[in-house]
């Protein structure tokens, strides 16, 4: 009888997780067809004639925008943004595994850096920029725009890694005589490895993929995805949709290659 | 907890405050053009030319790939182009002079950013084809009794030149000084699908009718949007203007509660912010009637979808960019920036535009580029005798097609008001607003 | 030397991230809420202390109805997310048994978080439009003679992609609660003789309370301050408060924007404040 009634709740589920997937991913598959067109493509059905028209034309001149150009400039960003959320994430990691004064006031201010609406951050860091007779650009004002946005969640990772971290490897070490540092670095930079890849990981797609905290303080060069919101209004072709395609493919490579990561350093550990 | 934070923050504040005020200050200059400023010397021309990087912002309309690329290879230096929505390109000039040496704007911004101080004049005298400009930017007449000499809102002469070298502030009749030195400019008009609509449309009534319901739409910037709906507004008899570029708080009350009522009814499809967009709604099928640029219209053409630009009985809103110059230009970046405005108004570029459907400042120049047959069917109203193709090699219209509304003369011409800042300009963003927000 | 060290280890440890925060997280509000009291021209602003701008937006019949319309799809956007995130976390908590086909799944609902959000946001205009792929459906089977409007450019389309783009914020934490219940309590409410439900509205929910309000923090704080989707999804005719601000700081309004900014960022703040009362985010960690 029990059995019986789990299954049927179990086929109902999975039934609603099916449509779920096909939910998230159905629209891009839409994206992925349309941006496989010949030379007369559009931007909506029916679709004229298949080819890779438009993935190549990105690499190449375009009418309007600069692809490439942006493109660079949001990977290098997103690799500053992870080193800097890596190791400052880390280091407020580490200081709150003593109370001190003032740490909760510091938690929830980097609760609220959450919280904060984005536009809020854009806007204000802008005004700040401006009034301060400084230019924005994104690596100045863009930076900082990025890591109110990832220091939080590597800062919560962080510290919930810490919640969990067993301390007596550490005391045995210091035990037999271990300096503060070769603890650090021998025993547990090693046993938070592989969550500092995953703060890696987080810190970089979520400054790939910023757009609002970016909006108005990138200055005079876009970052991707101002790039691809401007390529909304500005491209007429499925140039976009190839973008679509391309961006796609590469975060799923990027995520391959923290997945591959993530595993070596753990089995390493066993 | 949140208490330490408030009052922490509210201190924070006022420091902030004092301390950007006093930074204001410090900042504000003393009034240009006084002794404080160091006349210019000869400048040392150190062949370094090629060195030079101008960063160009402007609209997607001429912030063209193809267009940097025969200027870099005609000038020997290098241009960085950017392209912004309309909004977004004023809104930096004016906020962010540091961001680009090249203005490339439209006239009816110029009220904006002129006080900012942010462009320097140019100097007429160094413009080689200015005699060549066509004399609506110049002294504002076409021809004799063309509706577009008398026409309202921000006409590009009322902003055209300002009073000296360092003045920001404009000048009534012509002077040494230009604020920019146009580029191209257009008629603009009601756009729809004939094949949709199955009818000629000849009036900017059309938009508000019931036949179009949830099929229309318009643009959602709103010095430019508001003339459309006044337009519309007095084609259908509901309301008169002193001056449609130049609203009072009653009219633009009025206007305001016309075009929510309409929205309300579901007169609208969408509404569009930069051409592109209005390009995507009307070759979609999404909307079949709306206020378009004219290159919007060619590049739903050229994906082989009919489209009219219609000539309305009522007349045209008129709109026209140039290039104007970063203040923090000078030396051998200046000098460059000249070279590009006089090879902007040598013909390449205004040929190149042309095929699209924009009008050049000096029009005889773009001749020089164009076939016999593309200017016959461009600027003289003929019709084609040859296959018109666009700049990217699409073909826009057959042979035996004669352009909507006719020739330059008869498009110009007809222009009666003009994109514009109106005095009550931050009521109207505000009235918009809550057209937007209904 | 150590124990000196030892006291002060925090402060410096610290130091970066708060830095990093007061320069560039309150510093830049700070400089917000100042602004917010300046008068300004169509071109530039200018220091002074006027209550103009909060009048002004206290006055405006436009303020309530657009703080109205941002609730209502804030409403709207956490109740779908809730309602699709809680069984799809249920479902892979519970009904998956095996680890390793759990790992996958959760990451076939993940990966498309790595997509640009602009792109997933623009994938549902061919799908949705008159002439897109559901409409075509729709005629084809004979449901329906005209193509059907209101999938796009309407609230309909901004609340489908925002569902899209948010309900894995939902998810996540949901799952992570659901994953630390002992799976002997249930064992020994089953044994007790609750009922499958009962088991669900006594236990389960409960327990994973925590992760939903997680989860809701996440969603109404992306929903709050949205511009992009709502003027994308619905071809710019519907109002959100951070679509007012854009507009506002796209006419260069700056202290009308500013003043906007710091109501909307008291109100997120009460909103969050409300939920977080419901949980200690600490301890979840």
């Amino acid at each position: 009888m029990l059995s019986q009634r789990r299954s049927l709740s179990f086929y109902l589920l999975a039934a609603f997780f099916g449509l779920f997937v096909l939910f998230l991913y159905g629209p891009m598959l839409v994206i992925f067809i349309l941006s496989l067109q010949g030379p007369d493509g559009a931007l909506t059905f029916p679709v004229r004639s298949f080819g890779f028209h438009w993935i190549i034309a990105l690499f190449g001149q375009q009418r309007v925008g600069d692809f490439v150009g942006s493109f660079q400039r949001s990977f290098l960003l997103g690799v500053v943004v992870m080193l800097v959320s890596v190791v400052v994430g880390l280091m407020a990691g580490m200081a709150f595994r003593q109370r001190f004064v003032g740490s909760r006031v510091i938690f929830y201010l980097t609760i609220s850096s959450l919280i904060v609406p984005s536009i809020l951050v854009s806007l204000g860091i802008g005004i700040a920029f401006s009034l301060l007779g400084w230019s924005t650009n994104w690596y100045t004002s863009g930076l900082a725009a990025h890591l109110t946005w990832t220091l939080p969640f590597a800062f919560l990772i962080m510290v919930g890694v810490f919640n969990r971290f067993d301390r007596s490897y550490e005391e045995a070490a210091r035990d037999l005589g271990a300096s503060e540092i070769s603890t650090f670095g021998e025993i547990v930079l090693p046993l938070i490895g592989p969550s500092l890849i995953g703060v890696a990981l987080f810190g970089f797609t979520l400054s790939y993929d910023e757009f609002i905290r970016t909006s108005l303080v990138s200055g005079g060069r876009n970052t991707l995805p101002l790039e691809i919101f401007g390529m909304t209004t500005n491209v007429t072709t499925p140039a976009l949709y190839a973008l679509g395609t391309v961006t796609t493919v590469f975060s799923f490579l990027v995520i391959t290659i923290a997945f591959v990561a993530y595993q070596i350093v753990s089995q390493r550990q066993k | 907890m949140t208490k330490i934070t408030r009052r922490k923050l509210i201190q924070t504040g006022l420091a902030a405050g004092a301390f950007v005020a006093t930074t204001r200050c410090a900042q504000n200059p003393a009034p240009l053009g006084t002794p404080n400023n160091p006349a210019q010397g000869p400048e040392v021309n150190t062949n370094q030319i090629a060195d030079v990087t101008l960063r160009m912002i402007g609209t997607g309309v001429s912030q063209i790939n193809e267009i940097k690329q025969k200027a870099e290879e005609d000038l020997g230096f290098k241009l960085e182009l950017r392209a912004l929505s309309t909004e977004e390109n004023n809104q930096i000039a004016i906020t962010q002079p540091d961001q680009y040496d090249i203005f490339d704007g439209e006239y009816f911004s110029l009220p904006l950013v002129v006080p900012s101080g942010n462009l320097q004049p140019v100097d007429i005298s160094r413009i080689t084809d200015f005699d060549k400009i066509v004399p609506i930017f110049t002294t504002g007449s076409l021809y004799d009794g063309a509706p577009v000499n008398t026409s309202q809102g921000t006409s590009p002469i009322r902003v055209m030149y300002v009073q000296g070298e360092d003045s920001s502030e404009f000048a009534t009749e012509a002077t040494g000084w230009a604020t920019l030195i146009p580029f191209q400019y257009n008629a603009d008009t009601l756009g729809y699908r004939p094949d949709l609509v199955g009818r000629t449309i000849e009036s900017w009534a059309e938009l508000f009718n019931d036949e179009f319901r949830g099929k229309t739409s318009i643009l959602d910037i709103p010095s430019i949007g508001i003339i459309d709906a006044a337009m519309v507004a007095e084609a259908m008899g509901l309301m008169e203007f002193a001056d449609k570029g130049n609203m009072t708080r009653e009219e633009l009350d009025q206007i305001t509660s016309i075009l929510i009522e309409r929205k309300r009814a579901g007169q609208f499809r969408a509404f569009w912010k930069t051409f592109d967009e209005s390009v995507n709604f009307m070759s979609s099928g999404e909307v079949v009637l709306q206020s378009m640029w004219s290159p919007a219209v060619t590049a739903v053409k050229s994906q082989g979808i009919e489209c009219v630009y219609a000539p309305l009985k009522e007349g045209y809103r008129g709109w026209g960019g140039g290039i104007g110059l970063s203040r923090n230009l000078s030396g051998i970046q200046r000098d460059a920036a000249y070279e590009y405005i006089n090879w902007m108004l040598d013909g390449w570029v205004g040929a190149f535009l042309g095929r699209q459907g924009y009008y050049s400042a000096a029009p005889e120049n773009a001749r020089k580029f164009m076939s016999e047959a593309e200017w016959a069917f461009w600027y003289e109203g003929k019709a084609a005798s040859e296959d018109m193709v666009d700049p990217f090699g699409k073909t826009l219209e057959k042979a035996g097609a004669v352009r909507d509304g006719g020739s330059f003369e008869e498009r110009m011409g007809k222009v009666v008001v003009w994109n514009s800042v109106m005095e009550e300009q931050v009521y109207l963003v505000q009235k918009w607003n809550e057209f937007i927000a209904a | 030397m150590i124990k000196s060290w030892k006291a002060i280890a925090p402060y410096v440890l610290i130091a970066p991230q708060t830095l990093i925060f007061l320069l560039f997280l309150i510093f830049p509000i700070a400089t917000i809420v100042v602004v917010s009291f300046w008068e300004f021209t169509g071109y530039s602003m200018t220091p002074a202390f006027t209550f103009d701008n909060y009048i002004g937006i206290f006055t405006s019949q436009v303020t309530l109805g657009t703080y109205l319309s941002t609730f209502r799809f804030v409403g709207l956007v956490w109740l779908f997310t809730l309602l699709i995130g809680f069984p799809v976390s249920y479902f892979l908590a519970f009904c998956i048994e095996d680890v390793r086909l759990q790992i996958i799944l959760f990451l076939v609902c993940t990966v498309p978080f790595w997509t640009s959000n602009i792109i997933r946001m623009i994938s549902w205009i061919p799908f949705l439009g008159r002439e897109g792929i559901l409409n075509n459906l729709l005629i084809n089977i004979g449901v329906t003679d005209t193509p059907i409007d209101i999938f796009l450019f309407s609230d309909f389309a901004v609340v489908l992609a925002m569902v899209h783009l948010y309900t894995l914020f939902m998810i996540v934490p949901i799952f992570n609660s659901l994953m630390r219940i002992e799976r002997s309590l249930i064992a020994a409410a089953e044994d007790a003789g609750a009922s499958g439900l009962q088991v669900l509205k006594e236990v389960i929910v409960p327990l994973a309370f925590p992760g939903i309000a997680i989860g809701s923090i996440f969603v109404v704080t992306l929903t709050m301050g949205e511009f992009v989707t709502i003027r994308l999804m619905s071809g710019g005719q519907s109002a959100s408060i951070g679509y007012l601000i854009r507009n506002q700081i796209g006419s260069l309004q700056y202290p009308l924007a500013a003043a906007n900014a710091v109501i909307l960022l008291m109100v997120t703040l009460v909103l969050i404040f409300a939920i977080m009362r419901l949980v200690d985010i600490r301890k979840e960690l």
